[in-house]
């Protein structure tokens, strides 16, 4: 008796966590599918939201290091629109036919250095401060995202080399995966610092955690930013691309957070 | 608190347990009485996944279920979409990283019953399919309870493998434990904070309702 | 129609052909690793040698001449194992439920607990294994082993593990059920007494060789063989020659080194012949202090060594005439007190010539010129 009793208990539970097991919610008309570099997750959301807002169409977005999502794009993510931090990934994914054209620059980004609150690290427009601190052997701890896939890194990188601390700072280096987690790294008190995109350190729930510094573009290779239509894109994802391209609200949103109009718009 | 992920994740662990535990009950018996050459190194093999680290694991079933692969491209042409990344591709890694974890609490506690008693209900004129039944599930139950109990829990942990061949697409791969750390990326620390709470007052309930109902069971006890 | 079990294996080693007659109670006795367990297997259908048979009323169960080799539950068998090996999630009913699959579910419990009072156990039936005594766990065992209604019961020291008292309860059940259903029966022990108890057929086996078959009454009175007559626990086995035969007066004339004994007549071995002889230590008695008479087997010896345990008092002689040897005698405490017997003093012996046992001689070599083991 109670050995069935136990069987039926286990089996309902089992049940009932397969039941809406179908997988993905179905039945709606499934939302577009985004795929978007780490450095705009702050901006992204309030454009998506008021999107939503003006056309009651809904996004799924997902964020990650352009390289990477490029890789899953390549190998047949069903990702609908692909928003890269760097132009590259894009034109390489329409010379493999997997876009609908050669989409358009959105954005340009833009670096900043940051130092958590309590940091030894002091900031300046020429980063002096970092330049003496790393003679001085004071920072130990310094976060970039991963120059291999993050084009944020490979900027940082730039930076750094131009500086000449890339070789002092490589035992110190923490890299991201990609920009977001830079940042979570720099800005969880467990690093001195690190240089990550602007739009996320300016963003106001990470710019009250420490304080950054604009770094000057000619200091690194431009990060031109491209977004494009992917071959499986549906309606819902094209209304989201004229969108981007050409409403004003977009526009400004974008420029609230730090990156640079594309020459030309 | 992101509902989607978590019904995703209870989704992909229920359809994991559905298909996994009868798989681990045959396999499972077939390991403790068979008696064959390769025996140990098939046992090493359904091993791998307790000792392969994720990536690993990620990384070869990526090879196998890509678009570039031909169990990749026969699933494109069969339902039109791809099989990484998307819940099925998910479901598939799920039973291949959870098959130790389903076969051998039920194969150590199917080698546990003593061999006499086996040959007892042979003797009573019970077929293979009868004594499987009537004797060895009644007594494997709390093997076979863990095995479920073991899965479920590692299938909503799960991280390395599901990021690796799922990509964290929301409402498709995104379970519950990409949905914290991405949360956790962002500063959200609420959201982060209260579905970790949830997956693990979820799993305590869980791992200690079926240690109380295993422990109840008659066929539990005696032995000798 | 009896049950015949041929068999022949390499590891374990065994050679042997077996027939157990329909309808009684057989025993197959022999020492640890004789192969009685492997044989009893063989019938069951839970072992394959690599050449045997085993056929019954007709049937062949297993013929690996043929290539028949039917599984267990195609055999009219019932198998109750050394340690009873009861289903533990079952109740006694279920337990022997269980047995009776094949009928529908409704005629099940009845016809169980038929088989429950039939093994003298009812009132048991909603209880587990492990709340059931030795003795009942027996019974229950019985019950789903006789519950289809087997032709072949297989026993596998069925009585080991139960305590005296329960033991010589459950003899005289086995004896009232085997007499109610018929079958034929397979008890493969160790205990010599219990198989003197119990079976009307005796094999005796040893190192996977049948050493002797028979009735029971038989085999226990008259062993074939110096092996045969150790297994069966003869204390005392020796080598002698024949000297005569005396047929108006049954008696054999044997000379045993020089002493002269008298046996009850067997003539398969002729005079002059060396013959294997043995006699029970209990039919060794301390000889009367009179004088001798022919055919009073008279043997004079020295005490070695005496060992009290309970209420008997088991002695070690040697043979004044073959001091090697060892002649095991045992008297009841009250003679040995009365007769004052004690370590290292002479005792002349008497062995009852009636209770002498002659056998063919066995070819491994004489019985009587080693100490007994």
């Amino acid at each position: 008796m109670r050995r069935s009793l136990a069987a039926a208990c286990v089996a309902a539970s089992l049940v009932a966590c397969g039941l809406p097991g179908t997988g993905p919610a179905a039945g709606q008309e499934r939302p577009a599918l985004v795929a978007a570099a780490a450095d705009l997750k702050f901006a992204l959301a309030d454009i998506a939201a008021a999107f939503t807002r003006a056309s009651g169409t809904h996004l799924r977005i997902t964020y990650g290091s352009s390289g990477d999502l490029a890789r899953q794009v390549a190998q047949g993510a069903p990702f609908e629109m692909l928003l890269s931090a760097d132009e590259r990934y894009v034109l390489d994914l329409q010379r493999a036919g997997h876009t609908r054209g050669e989409g358009a620059l959105y954005a340009v980004g833009r670096l900043a250095a940051f130092a958590p609150h309590g940091s030894v690290l002091s900031l300046d427009p020429d980063l002096r401060g970092l330049q003496s601190a790393v003679a001085e052997g004071r920072i130990t701890r310094f976060a970039i995202a991963n120059p291999q896939h993050a084009p944020y890194g490979r900027a940082a990188r730039e930076v750094l080399e131009r500086l000449g601390l890339w070789a002092r700072l490589q035992p110190a280096l923490v890299l991201g995966e990609n920009a977001s987690q830079a940042m979570q790294f720099a800005a969880s008190g467990s690093c001195q610092g690190g240089i990550v995109p602007l739009s996320l350190a300016s963003a106001p729930d990470i710019a009250k955690l420490g304080r950054f510094e604009r770094i000057p573009a000619e200091w690194h290779g431009p990060l031109r930013q491209r977004m494009v239509l992917l071959s499986s894109a549906g309606p819902a994802a094209s209304a989201f691309y004229e969108y981007m391209l050409h409403d004003a609200g977009a526009g400004r949103t974008l420029a609230r957070f730090g990156f640079a109009r594309p020459e030309g718009r | 608190m992101e509902w989607d992920a978590i019904r995703l994740s209870l989704s992909l662990a229920g359809w994991t347990l559905a298909i996994l535990m009868p798989l681990g009950v045959v396999l499972g018996r077939w390991l403790a009485t068979a008696r064959f050459a390769g025996r140990h190194w098939a046992e090493g093999l359904l091993a791998l996944p307790l000792v392969l680290p994720p990536t690993v694991l990620g990384y070869y079933l990526l090879v196998a279920m890509g678009g570039a692969s031909s169990v990749g491209r026969w699933f494109q042409a069969a339902t039109g979409t791809t099989l990484a990344f998307s819940f099925p591709g998910l479901v598939v890694a799920s039973l291949l990283f959870n098959l130790p974890f389903a076969v051998q609490p039920i194969q150590r506690a199917i080698e546990a019953i003593d061999p006499d008693v086996r040959e007892a209900a042979v003797c009573c004129g019970m077929t293979s399919w009868q004594t499987l039944l009537r004797v060895e599930l009644p007594l494997a139950w709390p093997g076979i309870l863990s095995a479920a109990v073991l899965t479920f829990a590692h299938t909503l942990g799960e991280f390395g493998v599901v990021l690796m061949v799922g990509g964290n697409i929301p409402g498709e791969t995104r379970t519950v434990a990409l949905a914290i750390y991405d949360r956790a990326q962002s500063f959200d620390a609420g959201a982060a904070g209260s579905m970790s709470l949830l997956l693990l007052v979820v799993s305590f309930v869980t791992i200690a309702v079926s240690y109380g109902l295993g422990s109840r069971l008659p066929g539990t006890r005696r032995r000798r | 129609m009896s049950l015949r079990v041929e068999v022949r294996h390499d590891r374990p080693s065994l050679d042997m052909r077996l027939e157990l007659p329909e309808g009684a109670i057989t025993s197959v006795v022999g020492p640890s690793g004789s192969g009685k367990t492997s044989t009893l297997r063989l019938v069951a259908g839970l072992w394959t040698p690599a050449a045997g048979l085993v056929a019954f009323g007709g049937e062949t169960w297993f013929a690996s001449a043929s290539g028949v080799n039917l599984p267990p539950r195609a055999r009219s068998i019932g198998v109750v194992p050394q340690r009873y090996a009861l289903f533990p999630h079952l109740t006694a009913c279920e337990n022997v439920e269980a047995s009776l699959l094949h009928l529908p579910r409704a005629g099940r419990t009845p016809r169980a607990k038929a088989a429950l009072a039939r093994a003298h156990v009812s009132g048991l039936d909603g209880r587990y294994p492990h709340e059931l005594s030795g003795g009942q766990q027996q019974r229950v065992a019985v019950a789903r082993a006789i519950a289809r209604e087997p032709r072949v019961l297989l026993l596998d020291e069925p009585f080991s593990s139960v305590d005296r008292s329960t033991r010589k309860h459950l003899y005289g059940e086995l004896k009232l059920l085997h007499a109610e259903l018929g079958c034929t029966v397979m008890l493969v022990t160790h205990d010599l007494d219990e198989a003197a108890l119990l079976s009307s057929h005796l094999c005796l086996i040893r190192r996977g060789r049948l050493v002797q078959a028979g009735s029971t009454q038989d085999v226990l009175a008259r062993p074939a063989s110096a092996e045969a007559a150790r297994l069966l626990d003869y204390g005392n086995v020796f080598r002698a020659s024949v000297v005569s035969h005396d047929r108006a007066r049954r008696l054999s004339l044997l000379d045993w080194n020089g002493v002269r004994l008298v046996a009850p007549l067997d003539d398969r071995v002729g005079p002059g012949q060396p013959v294997d002889w043995a006699v029970s230590h209990a039919e060794v008695r301390p000889a009367d202090a009179a004088g001798q008479r022919p055919g009073d087997n008279i043997v004079p010896a020295t005490v070695r060594d005496i060992v009290t345990l309970g209420d008997d008092v088991h002695l070690r002689l040697a043979p004044d005439h073959l001091p090697a040897l060892t002649l095991h005698m045992k008297v009841s405490r009250h003679v040995a007190h009365h007769r004052h017997l004690s370590a290292a003093s002479p005792l002349r012996v008497r062995l009852t010539p009636s209770a002498l046992v002659t056998m063919a001689p066995s070819e491994d070599g004489d019985a009587g010129g080693r100490p007994h083991e």
